[in-house]
């Protein structure tokens, strides 16, 4: 099984597979082999050799929170793919493909571009993505400046194609 | 006794004085907003009434609407709790008009000691030391610069109608006096509408060491010793300790005849605190008196035994005081944290949301007095305050370690909460030993945040063994092929030191 959990815009890619009464979870290049008991709903009781962790688990509306020693962290669920925007990605497509920021505008009205040129950069989850010009054209409107948020969906640069 | 007394208060001081209020076999009457509707307090009371709209002008600070209830319910008592309407003469006095005993002292009292000038000059007359300072009519700035180059530097410029740091100056030298009397009087007239303005001698290594007081209504008072506050952020008390660990035999004896004198001064009756600063060399000196219950009265019940809020209500329906000063006992230590709901890591903000879940710590000689249960929404309308932990040892040193227990063991989940941080500063070694003043957490903590350090290992093997026995189909899922473009896409499944799959 594979899970990603988010934490402070931080990503945690974990593996955990159960073996008779092991389970063996795997993070970072290291593998984990535990046993562990739910003494009550969300509560846990972890053994990890001779090392005993007690966490309490909670569900809440999209995240989860785990309290161990005494700390509470909030993680959620990574959603992978958009769930906002149905329709599939044409050709020619400049819409965001994730939500996040926007840390580079490499265009302005005006320019004259060409297909596969770098319009814009967006960073989410420590991650760049970069929007590219599906053909050559001139820019008609740019919608984002750097440093601005943007969400799924959203049109990032309209391009007016050459043969128009 | 009473027959039923209006709780004019919302969460954990509202569960409070209801408790105390069962255990006298006195009924009691919960007034709540829309918002807490589901709160403990509503709950617990054996009638609750709604005051609608939930800011506070509209419900627990509207007099009219609270009084209109109690009459309507029969009451004849009010307990306003702190905070809110307790410290309001009008409030006061609006139940003795329609016949219902306010539980606290005389609207006479209240606004006097809420005039900081006159309970200053009212202390000075009954010989309580007070601050050297100015707290003088003439408020002209000629004056005003005159008297503070009298009292030396450094010295402080109050609001007179002040609270919460507001229009509040520390002036090093003369050079910089003119502009602070004036910047601190044009903040108080935006805060207060008022801009008298006085001027404090300012005290090295500061303490807040406050008296608690009970008196009836036929002149009997006593005190029932200190309680340490010096540990404050931005003037709001954030942990408090009983006894203070600078408190001497002779010292305590003194203090505690100063606060009975002043609160014998003003013909007080009912609970209240006297505060007084304490400096560096042990002098002391009055500072204000509070007409209600504090929020830290529970460390000084856990001392001495004696149930404060049950007091309360004894005194005003009329009985008489029958402890004496000299039955009563300092025993072991006490230690309250405050839990609010504001982020640490986020300049403590408040922090709004539902608790998804909420576990007080249970133990010997711990309590928990909290207004919160899981499932309650923590909203932005009213104090952040969740609840307080308090712990209850021999001595002070094993207290601490009691308080690190239970500070690490209260959960709350759902909302962020301060906990870490109240953790932090009793574990820190000046608190320990008990160096502490008032600028104790801008001295240590000033720039501190909770370190983003990620999840820890034990958090994330605990996440994924949860996730492993509570597997939904859906989160087998995980990457729907919708997005041909998507970078999640190009990574792919993949598996730490394996070949991708």
């Amino acid at each position: 099984m594979f899970i990603n959990y988010e934490h402070q815009n931080h990503v945690y890619n974990v593996t955990i597979e159960q073996r008779d009464k092991y389970f063996f979870i795997t993070y970072n290049n290291s593998e984990y082999k535990v046993e562990a008991e739910e003494l009550k709903p969300g509560q846990l009781k972890i053994k990890i050799g001779n090392r005993i962790i007690k966490s309490v688990i909670t569900e809440g509306d999209k995240e989860k929170y785990v309290f161990v020693d005494g700390n509470v962290f909030k993680v959620k669920p990574v959603e992978l793919t958009g769930t906002k925007k149905k329709k599939r990605r044409e050709d020619g497509d400049l819409s965001s493909p994730i939500s996040g920021k926007v840390v580079n505008v490499k265009v302005k009205k005006d320019d004259i571009v060409k297909k596969g040129q770098v319009l814009m950069v967006i960073e989410a989850m420590k991650m760049e993505y970069l929007i590219r010009a599906p053909n050559n054209g001139k820019i008609k409107k740019v919608n984002f400046k750097e440093n601005d948020q943007i969400e799924i969906g959203q049109n990032t640069v309209e391009i007016e194609n050459e043969e128009d | 006794m009473f027959n039923k007394v209006l709780v004019a208060n919302r969460g954990e001081i509202a569960v409070r004085i209801i408790k105390a209020c069962q255990e006298l076999k006195v009924k009691t009457v919960a007034i709540y907003s829309d918002v807490d509707k589901k709160a403990p307090h509503a709950q617990m009371a054996d009638e609750s009434i709604g005051l609608g709209d939930p800011t506070p002008i509209e419900s627990y600070l509207n007099i009219p609407k609270i009084i209109k209830i109690a009459q309507k319910v029969n009451a004849d008592g009010i307990h306003p709790g702190y905070g809110f309407l307790a410290e309001n003469p009008d409030f006061a006095q609006s139940c003795n008009d329609v016949n219902i005993k306010f539980i606290g002292p005389s609207p006479k009292v209240i606004s006097l000691m809420g005039d900081k000038i006159a309970a200053k000059k009212t202390m000075q007359n009954a010989g309580v030391p007070v601050i050297p300072g100015y707290h003088g009519v003439n408020q002209d700035d000629e004056s005003l610069i005159k008297e503070g180059k009298k009292i030396g530097f450094p010295l402080l410029v109050k609001a007179a109608a002040g609270g919460g740091g507001k229009g509040m100056r520390i002036v090093h030298s003369e050079n910089t006096l003119a502009e602070s009397i004036e910047s601190s009087k044009r903040e108080s007239a935006s805060a207060f509408g008022d801009n008298t303005i006085f001027l404090e001698k300012y005290l090295n290594k500061p303490r807040h060491i406050e008296f608690q007081i009970l008196a009836d209504e036929y002149g009997n008072t006593i005190h029932l010793f200190e309680r340490e506050c010096s540990i404050q952020r931005r003037h709001q008390k954030i942990i408090e300790e009983s006894p203070s660990p600078v408190m001497t035999p002779s010292l305590r004896k003194k203090m505690g005849e100063s606060a009975v004198a002043a609160a014998k001064a003003v013909g007080y009756s009912n609970a209240g605190t006297v505060e007084f600063m304490v400096d560096g060399d042990k002098n002391y000196y009055f500072m204000e008196m509070n007409t209600r219950l504090q929020v830290e009265h529970p460390i000084t019940e856990m001392t001495t035994g004696i149930d404060l809020a049950k007091w309360q209500l004894r005194i005003a329906s009329g009985e008489k005081l029958t402890l004496k000063q000299n039955d009563l006992y300092q025993r072991g230590h006490a230690i309250e944290c405050r839990i609010y709901a504001e982020d640490p890591a986020n300049g403590f903000l408040p922090s709004i949301g539902r608790l998804e879940k909420v576990e007080p710590p249970k133990g010997p000689n711990v309590r928990d007095d909290s207004g919160i249960v899981t499932g309650l929404e923590i909203t932005s309308y009213y104090d952040p305050m969740l609840s307080k932990i308090v712990t209850y040892s021999e001595n002070r040193e094993e207290n601490i370690n009691k308080m690190i227990w239970a500070l690490s063991r209260y959960i709350v989940m759902g909302v962020t909460t301060n906990i870490s941080f109240l953790k932090k500063v009793i574990e820190h070694s000046e608190f320990k030993k008990g160096n502490i003043t008032t600028h104790f957490i801008e001295n240590y903590f000033e720039d501190w945040t909770i370190a983003k350090d990620g999840l820890p290992i034990e958090a994330i093997i605990s996440l994924a063994v949860y996730d492993s026995m509570h597997k939904k189909t859906k989160d087998m899922v995980r990457y729907k092929e919708v997005d041909p473009h998507s970078p999640w896409k190009h990574v792919g499944r993949w598996r730490v030191g394996g070949e991708e799959v």
